[in-house]
């Protein structure tokens, strides 16, 4: 057991994610409380006092976020629930969705409610099937217990919740290409300013918040900062929902409280390296956090603050665990088609600069590498670094530099000769 | 009033603007593609970047997105901002096909300016280039090629802020995206399409009706107003420079108008036009009237001038039906010398609505489709359903004179610029100049008056009206 749990806490039936089950566990217990005793403002306090760090990879804090929103400027506000889980290598909020639905709509009642929101949306991925139909199944379960609709549980309090399904982009995960996407818009990224607490949703106020983020407010509201900060670490309290996939021998998505061991992590929850080979490397956060060698990570505490010390971020908690063995190159280039792929096109270092470096790299592999091509691959990263509308393109950039520091050799050696000095391998086998 | 400091110099900036308006107001130049002062902002060129310095450290961001505050410091010519540039640059460049050995942007592109001014070093890039449409017809009048387009996306803003045909769109991503319309053929519907043209800041888009006519060096525009409608918009009006004219191939292209583009006037236009703006060229290029006639007998301007002076001086109730098209110089002209020889001068509207043309909308086109009905109707009253019975002399100045409702019996004669077969019947008919070969000013439906500025030389056998009113009307002088 890796640490406290606070979203994992039960065990996962066929029925565990009904109203009726969740109720059993104590669900909406907090947002009736809230309701009937607390001023919205209050539970911002909470949240802020809390230390709630967002989780969708930014890790920007969930109660300064909030602040921004002013409860009386007259206008409308909005908030959304970011489910448009795409980052490779991250699918922890679709254990969320499917396993815990209602923990996500009352946290979202309850944000709903200390932003004085009257419209709430959940922006879900569009290739997320069991998710989505469990979220619907959710939401109609709520409406019929009035848990959404009009003056809820007998308050003054009114909120409607939309689910809105994306069309597969992965820049529609970024915030403001998110909210221009429920707009009906083509997804791309805003520049800022002004911010979306300023000027979101319909140019209204408006708090986007990560699906995990949201769904650890009802805990919070529950048992109060305090306990929350209890858990984990001082400069990151709470845990980590860390979806693994990679080489090794258990992968799936784990809970772990902020602080816990990566080495203890890896060997007992893990299972350890596929097929017991060394650790090459770890992406710890989705394939834009920038990779560690094992030498690196091992002793590192899973701690957002700890990880940004080293160089990376836990991100958005997709973590690719990486076997001795694996060719860095492939690997690079697999990262680098999928952001040529998703490059929404909108501005220009990112929407030449992810084909240039996928053409390179696809040349590299062909055997056809140049002695400059390291050098253009650096020039394009660093092009993109800070000059573009979202972080797409800087994070392509982080992702392609670390490699590129790091397994230096591997990229020269198949330069020099055509070819890998791993044989090309991205699947280690079990042996 | 915020100050702010560019370059290190003090700069009083308007509390709305961004830094890159300041600096421009301020004549400091901030090179841009996507920006526009007319269009919203995109920021999506990205090659206005500034470094913003303050006291924790400095970094690049895009001007054209800043808002300016008091006190700030930017920097447009450092060296991480020439960096940036350059690098932008050899992004913009990297799929571009850089053909603009047969580009019609040529010469006044804005891709190639700044890569002479900020870049300068070839690509460094080994691969091949993304391949894309080109001679993609975009509408009937305009064809796009997406290999030269850099998606500064102004045109598209252009249909959803200007025009609100909202015909234009994005299709696919990243480095495959496409301009393409909505629908197709729904750009055919847009009458101000056309500029999209003078908004590309690259030769992504063209006019079919200028496509590889020629190199825009070899051009020259002078300064003139559209006669299409009342609107009056300030146009530029490109022909062929005097030290560049053909003597082996066909010299009419010598006096032909290549194109038409809009000159800004805030008080009548801004910087757009319509479509029908752009086509002055049918207007101004039919064929020409170049030959005095005598009940369409030809004879020489001076003869003609003659019967015309003999034919006002016998009448006893001479009426003239001035042009809408004449400029305010003409028309003051006539009213000078000649109002006091005719019993009555009307004005008379000289062009109707073409069928199927728009009539009028919020933005740019009236109903009236003649330039200078306010200038006329200063000056002269409007005509009567039907001219007086006692009339016997009918002078008619300009086009759509209605010949078989006039007097029985009356007289006429004829100032026209075009070839017609009424010309033929009138009993003297005198060949007069158009707007291109003289200067003047029209008043437009609100007053404005603008002028505009001869393009070619008049022919030696067509009058200009100004003086040959001052001939009719002169009393002592007998014409030869």
């Amino acid at each position: 057991m890796a640490g406290t749990k606070l979203l994992m806490t039960f065990p996962v039936t066929a029925t565990s994610h009904t109203l009726a089950d969740y109720r059993a566990r104590g669900g909406y217990a907090t947002l009736a409380r809230v309701l009937r005793e607390m001023k919205p403002e209050d539970v911002t306090k909470e949240v802020t006092a809390s230390g709630l760090q967002g989780r969708g990879g930014a890790a920007f804090p969930v109660g300064r976020k909030w602040q921004v929103v002013h409860l009386d400027d007259g206008q409308p506000h909005y908030l959304c629930a970011n489910a448009d889980e795409g980052e490779p290598g991250t699918f922890k909020d679709r254990w969320i969705l499917e396993n815990a639905p209602h923990l996500l709509l009352e946290s979202m009642l309850i944000a709903s409610y200390a932003l004085q929101v009257r419209n709430a949306f959940v922006y879900i991925r569009g290739e997320f099937d069991l998710p989505y139909r469990r979220l619907a199944a959710a939401v109609e379960e709520a409406y019929g217990a009035g848990y959404f609709g009009e003056r809820i549980l007998g308050s003054d309090f009114s909120c409607d919740v939309v689910v809105y399904r994306g069309a597969g982009s992965y820049v529609c995960g970024e915030a403001s290409a998110l909210i221009t996407s429920i707009e009906g818009k083509r997804g791309y990224p805003r520049n800022r300013p002004p911010r979306l607490t300023v000027r979101g949703l319909y140019q209204k106020p408006t708090v986007i918040n990560n699906v995990e983020s949201l769904a650890n407010i009802t805990g919070i509201i529950a048992n109060g900062a305090e306990a929350f900060r209890k858990v984990g670490t001082a400069k990151a309290p709470g845990t980590r929902l860390l979806s693994v996939s990679g080489h090794v021998e258990r992968p799936g998505v784990y809970e772990v409280e902020s602080g816990y061991p990566f080495r203890d992590f890896l060997r007992e929850e893990l299972g350890g390296v596929l097929g017991g080979r060394a650790l090459k490397a770890v992406i710890p956060g989705g394939i834009s956090a920038k990779v560690l060698t094992a030498a690196e990570i091992e002793p590192l505490a899973l701690d957002q603050s700890v990880f940004e010390a080293a160089g990376s971020t836990l991100g958005s908690g997709g973590m690719i665990v990486i076997a001795e063995g694996t060719c860095m190159v492939r690997l690079l280039q697999v990262m680098l088609r999928f952001y040529h792929h998703e490059s929404c096109g909108q501005c220009t270092p990112c929407r030449e600069g992810m084909g240039w470096m996928h053409r390179v790299i696809d040349r590299i592999v062909a055997g056809q590498g140049r002695p400059e091509d390291v050098a253009t691959l650096y020039h394009v990263s660093r092009w993109n670094d800070g000059t573009t509308i979202c972080g797409m393109g800087d994070a392509a950039g982080y992702a392609t530099t670390a490699i590129l520091d790091k397994f230096r050799d591997e990229f020269d050696y198949w330069i020099a000769n055509g070819r890998s000095k791993h044989r090309g391998v991205l699947e280690v086998g079990n042996a | 009033m915020p100050e702010i400091f560019i370059d290190g110099r003090a700069v009083q900036a308007e509390k709305d603007q961004t830094v890159l308006q300041a600096a421009l107001a301020n004549g400091i130049f901030i090179p841009y593609f996507c920006w526009h002062p007319q269009l919203s902002v995109a920021g999506n060129c990205r090659i206005c970047v500034v470094e913003v310095e303050a006291k924790g450290g400095s970094w690049l961001d895009i001007s054209c997105n800043m808002p300016v505050s008091e006190g700030m410091r930017v920097r447009t010519d450092s060296e991480e901002v020439r960096a940036q540039r350059k690098a932008i640059l050899q992004f913009i460049t990297l799929n571009h096909p850089v053909d603009c050995g047969i580009c019609d942007k040529a010469g006044e592109c804005t891709l190639q300016d700044y890569h002479y001014a900020y870049n300068g070093a070839p690509s460094i890039s080994h691969d091949p280039k993304v391949r894309a449409t080109k001679f993609f017809d975009l509408s009937r009048r305009i064809l796009l090629d997406n290999e030269r387009c850099i998606l500064c996306s102004r045109c598209v803003r252009f249909t959803r802020e200007i025009s609100k045909s909202h015909a234009l769109g994005i299709e696919d991503r990243g480095d495959h995206s496409l301009v393409r319309p909505a629908e197709d053929g729904c750009f055919d519907d847009d009458p101000y399409s056309d500029n999209v043209i003078d908004l590309c800041p690259v030769g992504a888009l063209l006019a079919k009706s200028f496509l590889y006519k020629a190199r825009v060096w070899y051009l020259r525009p002078t300064p003139s107003v559209c006669p299409g409608c009342e609107r009056g918009c300030a146009v530029n009006l490109w022909h062929r420079r005097p030290e560049w004219q053909l003597n082996a191939l066909d010299p009419r292209q010598n006096t032909a108008i290549a194109r038409v583009t809009p000159r800004e006037n805030p008080a009548v236009n801004g910087p757009w036009i319509c479509n029908k703006g752009r086509d002055l060229a049918a207007i101004f290029e039919r064929a020409r009237a170049e030959q005095a006639m005598l009940k369409g007998a030809p004879v020489g301007l001076a003869e003609a001038i003659a019967a015309a002076r003999r034919l006002i001086e016998a009448a006893r109730h001479p009426v003239a039906l001035v042009s809408n098209w004449g400029s305010n110089e003409e028309l003051a002209a006539f009213k000078r010398s000649l109002a006091g020889r005719f019993s009555a001068a009307f004005v008379k509207i000289d062009r109707q609505p073409d069928p199927g043309e728009r009539l009028e909308d919020d933005f740019l086109i009236k109903r009236d489709k003649n330039p200078n009905t306010a200038g006329a109707r200063a000056l002269f009253d409007d005509a009567p359903a039907a001219l007086p019975a006692a009339t016997d002399l009918v002078l008619v100045w300009g086009e759509g004179g209605d010949f078989a409702r006039l007097p029985a019996g009356a007289k006429t004669i004829l100032l026209g610029s075009y070839l017609a077969p009424e010309n033929g019947h009138a009993d003297v008919f005198i060949p007069v100049s158009i707007q291109t070969e003289r200067r003047g000013s029209y008043t437009n439906f609100a007053g404005v008056v603008s002028t505009f500025e001869p393009c070619f030389a008049k022919k030696p056998a067509v009058a200009d009206a100004e003086a040959l009113f001052a001939q009719l009307g002169a009393e002592e002088r007998v014409p030869a």
